[in-house]
């Protein structure tokens, strides 16, 4: 599903955030990325979501160079990625239903495609009760809920999660993460950059640890160090 | 991908309002210039029309009467032909008179139905070698009273007055109304950089999700386009005041007999019109896609 041969990643002033990383992922993985602040591990989602483009080497998504996509193209990559932001990005000034249909209609969903979808996917996160609700008035849990309906209403076959719990205590974290383990086993891919040790440790999937841009160890059922 | 009509209205309406007093004051530059640059236009029509036939040099005009003799006329051209102080003369028949009564009065199709080209009197328009106004005076005062000739006309000092401070007029609106165009560009500009740094995180997350560039564009283009559009609505506006009641004005106080035909016929209105939808959709796509292209896609 995911492919990355020898990418190299340097920002300006000579900041090598990724060097030469070789990485496969097969679909339906769960991989979490880990490492100290600095090790590569945004740079890594960057990358993947083509917010950023490699120096060298050659991301293939589903067997495709997403480096030689053109800029137009870019847009319908990323509908197949669903995207997990740790401070949640959640629109302040639109509910609940309304932050995740906007996923929809900014890619031209047909409005009865929206109100079949979204209601489903807020029932799948557990938030039917809160469709009406602000963002202002969630909890951290309920509003990265939001985030993950939003990401996945569109059924991505790959979910990204920059620290996605980051921002939540460890109980309500666990929760989060079920979600996620929940949404993998619908087939999804998901990559999630984490400095949650007990989560890493108690989930027990594959783990690819990032060191000052270097990939120093790539473990099935790993653990975090 | 279809952008969805409502989603663009929504859209657009929001940024509008969320930038109001930016918005107000956008609008109101672009009317204030397009009004100046239409205005300049319509006092040009105007005064075109009040000396059209002082055009081209021409400083008196014999006219004849309408059922002079052959032999009247053939003496009126002798005369001109052997004057050495006249450089030029050209001669409207009774049919030339006709097309330029039309043009005139196109607004009044039920006057020109009165009117036929045998009641119109032919003319002399005379080009004389020195336009100085004494000699001009002494020039067209050896043609009155000779057979034939209904009456002398000379283009007063006055005509040559308004013609040159009209051009001056003229000259100051279109600077002014130039430069205000390119404050409103500027000022279109910075609301649509405003809009897109105030939803920037919106932005953002449409990106994310994967909507297209045009996707994002298109609203911020719309509002463009509508600030342009209100802004020449008003433009619009003004200009029908000012043809209304200050143009027509002239024509209409007896004591202004001079500025007779100072006067904007409906086509010409309509013309500036257009031209003044045309510049205020020209301003809004120059400064939106600037805005668009310099703040959005980076």
């Amino acid at each position: 599903m995911i492919k990355l041969e020898n990418v190299t990643k340097v920002y300006k002033g000579d900041v090598v955030a990724l060097r030469d990383a070789t990485v496969d992922i097969a679909k339906g993985e769960f991989v979490f990325l880990v490492g100290a602040s600095g090790s590569g591990k945004s740079t890594f989602i960057r990358l993947l979501n083509r917010e950023e483009v490699p120096e060298s080497g050659t991301i293939y998504m589903a067997g495709k160079d997403i480096g030689a996509l053109g800029s137009w193209k870019v847009p319908y990559l990323r509908r197949n990625i669903g995207y997990i932001f740790q401070d949640f990005k959640l629109l302040r000034k639109k509910t609940v239903y309304e932050n995740v249909a906007f996923a929809l209609e900014v890619i031209g969903k047909p409005r009865h495609v929206v109100r079949k979808q979204v209601p489903a996917i807020l029932e799948l996160v557990g938030l039917s009760s809160k469709i009406e609700n602000f963002p202002d008035q969630l909890s951290g849990g309920e509003q990265q809920r939001v985030s993950i309906a939003r990401a996945f209403v569109n059924r991505p076959l790959i979910l990204l999660a920059d620290e996605p719990t980051g921002n939540l205590d460890p109980q309500t974290s666990v929760g989060i993460m079920r979600l996620l383990d929940r949404i993998n086993r619908t087939g999804t891919t998901v990559v999630m950059a984490t400095h949650d040790r007990g989560i890493v440790d108690t989930m027990r999937r594959r783990v690819i640890e990032l060191d000052g841009g270097s990939i120093v160890r790539d473990q099935a059922r790993g653990v975090y160090e | 991908m279809a952008i969805s009509p409502v989603y663009a209205i929504r859209e657009t309406a929001q940024n509008l309002w969320r930038n109001i007093l930016l918005t107000s004051a956008t609008i109101i530059t672009i009317g204030v210039s397009l009004w100046l640059f239409g205005g300049f236009f319509l006092f040009n029509y105007a005064v075109g029309n009040a000396t059209a036939r002082w055009e081209g040099g021409i400083e008196f005009v014999v006219w004849m009467n309408a059922d002079g003799t052959p032999e009247q006329d053939a003496a009126i051209r002798t005369a001109l032909d052997e004057s050495p102080e006249i450089k030029d003369w050209d001669y409207v028949d009774q049919d030339g008179a006709f097309e330029e009564f039309k043009d005139l009065f196109a607004d009044t199709p039920e006057l020109i139905a009165t009117v036929s080209p045998e009641i119109l009197p032919p003319s002399y328009r005379v080009v004389p070698a020195d336009p100085d106004a004494d000699v001009v005076r002494e020039l067209a005062d050896q043609f009155k009273g000779r057979p034939g000739v209904r009456s002398v006309v000379s283009a007063d000092e006055t005509i040559r007055a308004i013609q040159k401070q009209a051009d001056k007029i003229g000259i100051v609106f279109f600077i002014g109304s130039v430069i205000l165009l390119g404050a409103a560009t500027l000022l279109i500009l910075t609301n649509i950089v405003s809009a897109i740094k105030s939803r920037g995180e919106e932005i953002e997350i449409m990106k994310v999700v994967g909507a297209t560039n045009w996707f994002i564009r298109i609203p911020f283009m719309i509002e463009g386009l509508a600030q342009a559009v209100f802004g020449a609505l008003g433009a619009w506006g003004g200009l029908w005041a000012l043809d209304k009641w200050v143009i027509s004005g002239f024509n209409d106080t007896d004591s202004l007999a001079l500025l007779d035909g100072f006067k904007v016929s409906d086509s010409e209105f309509t013309q500036t019109s257009l031209m003044i939808l045309g510049i205020a959709v020209l301003v809004s796509v120059i400064g939106s896609a600037v805005a668009v292209t310099r703040y959005l896609d980076a």
